[in-house]
């Protein structure tokens, strides 16, 4: 059987279960249905746009929309414009490629009332401007829904408005600074040219002015901030990188000036322009990554429910979760996700735990059992007594947590920064001896100066500030060949020094996915195996989807056949009937709850089948360990890394898992903030820690972890905060990872090294006044090529 | 000849300038804020697709001088 194309939503599936409509085909009726609105509203030059791209077929969402109209709702997120006109900021669900960009604002923009309609690509925020007398905002959430796609709104905070400040302040200033610089360095050409060829001084003048009318903006506009960052400095008694390059960048820029006003020696408006460039362009970096940690936990925050059904004097009424009070009675329908954390009182029901857990199977609840906030009720209605507020729920716990760390995340010193410490001290110490001693040997107060200068300017450009970003760049590219993302390069030393490595287990060190181990009884007819195929074929639960699979690999010709009186039991499993032999299937407290006695003792999940009251058979399922985790671990193992494995699973099946990996030390049943304390807990005992994890539960301690490597198909979240992602979700990576920043980290001290003794040997030519023209333009090359060149080294293995 | 080169430099200067200039208000009226927007913007130029894009503009600008009527 071939696959062929969704018509709508481009996703490949099996031509024998797609519905025909002509000469169309699709996945499902809610991509044909926005497949028609979209014809029927001249809209589909939308497939025309979309190319190869594919998308998510649509979001169906049945809540009640009317609550988005409601008084305490628009309070909190409905803003007025100067023109009484109502806004709202929103996070668009299901953006996918520029297309569903068009799509979203071209059937906004032309609905009735709707005054202006802006999404962002880059993080899916949209600001929607109405007119409240013409549309209300249940109508524009229906209309956006119509098309497949969904709206959360979230609250737009300072913290947003501060960071997207920054950015576009830094991206203002960066651009200033590298087109300065590139204007520069292409005039510097010539001046260098000059000095072997000869120049006359009418153009050399020309060349002063024009560069220093290039380095002017450079330096007090780009620079302003090293500037700002000295002076909170001094004002806190801390010399810090900031003071440096302000002050180098000053004084190479006054005597610049000295020289075009017609004294002796070199100008250095070009390194002037290039110094702040090239810091400006690490700290541009830096900015954005802060944004995007902003944005990820707005979309953390979106995912929050907005209101509660709650049962108040024996009537159900919908409040927001702010007026969620302790021993409140909160009713939660199938889908629904609870806000706060309580104990169930009535109804039995799965719930969905992996935000909270890790683990992807759902697990059961009856009464008496734990409600967590963020957590989701999939299948049958239940009502709980909340045992806290939202603000002390586990999932605004979570939030704090992350919020928290992101703001007050330790940025571990860098080598090159100690080193730049230590020598601006000592460059300062040599100008200001030098100054004092020329003084005093012949008493001219100006060459006294330019020395003192000279020693200052030749010993701070380039060959340092070039030494750890040019190897970096190459570790960085390299890494990216190999599919891992490093969202800074300061990443590559701290991995470099690392002490202790912590994984969460399910998704990262384990497939994260239930497999069938054996099957107790494989001498079943084939009308028996068809039965059960039947079963498992019709259920989408991921333990039947396993027995499907396990099924499908160890026999052939198998037949699904229709089943009558279908019926799913909440997190137990199946009861269905064919021909007039009844089938009950799933776990062991439904096949004793209709009377099929099970003596089977097993430490696994099993998944049981009886027909007729009858065992048949029964399926051993287990968690297996991803294939490449074994090597890693020996990997890590070899470079005296100390490994930890937390988990949110019982300890059971941790101490197996680690058993097989040759893991000593785990630790189980662990919540997301006992897991981020546990790694807070390493740091306090002076332990280096990387924490690697994919789900939303790991995010709290993966931003509490010195770096975070997240998988790269894990939740978006974890992806969004961490520090390193690998895409391919090879543990493989880790080990690349880990040898990649360790010789990237050693060229880095090898050009640190090298622009050392370069600096011991011109500082004394300078500090004797020995600095002329021709060592001066030679010393600037010469220090930067032989940087350059070693880091080009890096890739050569 | 030297009066040639200077003035080539003077003229270089000034364009130079003025293009970096234009990237600054750019910049500053938001213009770059969605890099990824802009970008596969550009592959949307179809005469109906600037039409959407001037009356799209021109709402906005008649939104926005309402607000300062009022």
């Amino acid at each position: 059987m071939s696959k062929v194309k969704c018509s709508h939503c481009h996703i490949e599936f099996m031509e024998d279960i797609m519905i025909n409509d002509g000469d169309l085909k699709f996945c499902c009726n809610g991509c044909q249905g926005v497949y028609h609105l979209l014809k029927d509203d001249g809209l589909e030059s939308f497939y025309d746009k979309m190319g190869n791209n594919t998308i998510a077929p649509p979001i169906q969402v049945d809540d009640d929309v009317t609550k988005f109209d409601r008084e305490s709702f628009e309070k909190r997120y409905v803003k007025l414009t100067q023109n009484n006109d109502k806004k709202i900021d929103m996070i668009i669900e299901g953006i996918h490629c520029a297309a569903c960009i068009w799509l979203n604002e071209k059937i906004l923009s032309e609905t009735d009332g709707i005054i202006e309609a802006n999404i962002n690509f880059t993080n899916n925020k949209a600001l929607i401007v109405w007119d409240g007398s013409k549309i209300s905002l249940s109508a524009i959430i229906t209309k956006i829904r119509s098309i497949g796609y969904n709206a959360y709104p979230y609250d737009r905070n300072i913290q947003e408005q501060e960071a997207t400040q920054e950015k576009k302040e830094f991206f203002i200033k960066m651009m200033v600074a590298v087109f300065v610089s590139l204007n520069i360095m292409m005039i510097g050409v010539a001046k260098y040219t000059g000095y072997f060829a000869g120049i006359d001084d009418e153009i050399l003048n020309a060349i002063h002015i024009a560069e220093f009318i290039l380095s002017t903006p450079a330096l007090f506009y780009s620079g302003s901030i090293f500037f700002k960052g000295a002076y909170f400095g001094l004002k806190n008694k801390v010399i810090n990188m900031d003071l440096l390059v302000a002050s180098g960048a000053s004084l190479a820029y006054i005597y610049s000036i000295y020289v075009m006003l017609g004294g002796a020696g070199q100008s250095y408006f070009d390194s002037v322009a290039m110094i702040i460039t090239f810091i400006l362009v690490g700290k541009y970096l830096e900015v954005i990554g802060k944004k995007n940690a902003v944005d990820t936990l707005d979309t953390i925050k979106s995912q929050i429910p907005i209101d509660a059904v709650v049962i108040r004097d024996g009537k159900k009424c919908e409040i927001l979760i702010d007026e969620i009070v302790v021993d409140d009675i909160i009713e939660l329908r199938t889908g629904d996700k609870a806000s706060v954390d309580g104990e169930i009182i009535s109804g039995n029901a799965t719930f969905d735990e992996s935000n909270i857990s890790g683990e992807s199977i759902p697990v059961a609840k009856k009464i008496g059992s734990k409600v967590y906030g963020g957590t989701i009720n999939l299948d049958s209605v239940v009502r709980y007594k909340t045992t806290c507020d939202f603000e002390h729920s586990t999932i605004n716990n979570i939030v704090t947590l992350i919020e928290d760390s992101l703001r007050s995340k330790p940025d571990i010193q860098t080598k090159a920064n100690q080193l730049s410490k230590v020598f601006s001290i000592s460059i300062l110490s040599i100008a200001i001896l030098t100054f004092i001693s020329w003084y005093i040997y012949n008493g001219l107060f100006e060459n006294a100066l330019i020395n003192a200068i000279s020693v200052i300017i030749i010993a701070c450009p380039c060959a340092l500030a070039l030494a750890t970003p040019i190897a970096s760049l190459m570790g960085i590219s390299w890494l990216a060949k190999k599919k891992i993302l490093f969202k800074e390069s300061k990443y590559l030393e701290t991995l470099s020094k690392v002490t202790t490595v912590v994984f969460d287990k399910t998704g990262t060190l384990t497939k994260g996915k239930l497999n069938v181990l054996n099957m107790s009884e494989t001498n079943l007819n084939s009308d028996t195996l068809n039965m059960i195929y039947s079963v498992v074929d019709s259920s989408n639960h991921p333990i039947s989807q396993s027995v499907k699979g396990y099924l499908e690999n160890e026999y052939q010709n198998l037949v699904s056949h229709t089943l009558e009186d279908f019926k799913t039991v909440a997190s137990k499993g199946i009861i269905c009937v064919y021909n007039n032999d009844k089938i009950v299937a799933g776990n062991r407290t439904l096949l004793e709850e209709n009377g099929i006695n099970v003596s089977i003792q097993s430490t696994k999940s099993l998944f049981l089948v009886a027909i007729n009251g009858i065992l048949v058979t029964y399926f051993e399922l287990e968690d297996t360990i991803k294939d490449d985790a074994i090597k890693m671990i020996k990997y890590l193992k070899s470079q005296s890394i100390n490994i930890i494995m937390l988990t949110g699973d019982n300890t059971a099946v941790a101490r197996t898992i680690a058993h097989k990996l040759d893991i000593q030390t785990f630790e189980s049943n662990l919540t997301p903030i006992q897991k981020a304390n546990y790694v807070k807990k390493l740091k306090l005992n002076n332990q280096i820690v990387v924490m690697v994890g994919d789900g939303i539960n790991d995010a709290p301690s993966l931003v509490s972890a010195d770096i975070s490597i997240a998988m790269g198909n894990g939740a978006d979240v974890s992806v969004g905060l961490s520090d390193i992602v690998i895409l391919d979700n090879k543990l493989d990576g880790v080990i690349d990872s880990f040898i990649i920043s360790k010789r990237t980290y050693k060229f880095i001290k090898q050009n640190l090294t090298i622009s050392l003794i370069y600096n011991i040997i011109t500082i004394p030519l300078a500090v004797f006044g020995y600095v002329i023209p021709l060592i001066a333009a030679l010393s600037m090359s010469l220090s930067s090529l032989l940087v350059v060149g070693n880091s080009l080294r890096i890739k050569k293995k | 000849m030297n009066g040639v080169l200077i003035m080539e430099l003077v003229f270089g200067l000034l364009l130079s300038l003025i293009v970096l200039g234009f990237m600054v208000w750019g910049a500053k009226t938001g213009q770059f804020d969605d890099g990824e927007k802009q970008s596969s913007g550009l592959l949307f130029d179809s005469v109906d697709d600037l039409n959407d894009a001037i009356a799209k503009e021109k709402k906005q600008k008649e939104n926005i001088k309402k607000d300062k009527i009022n």
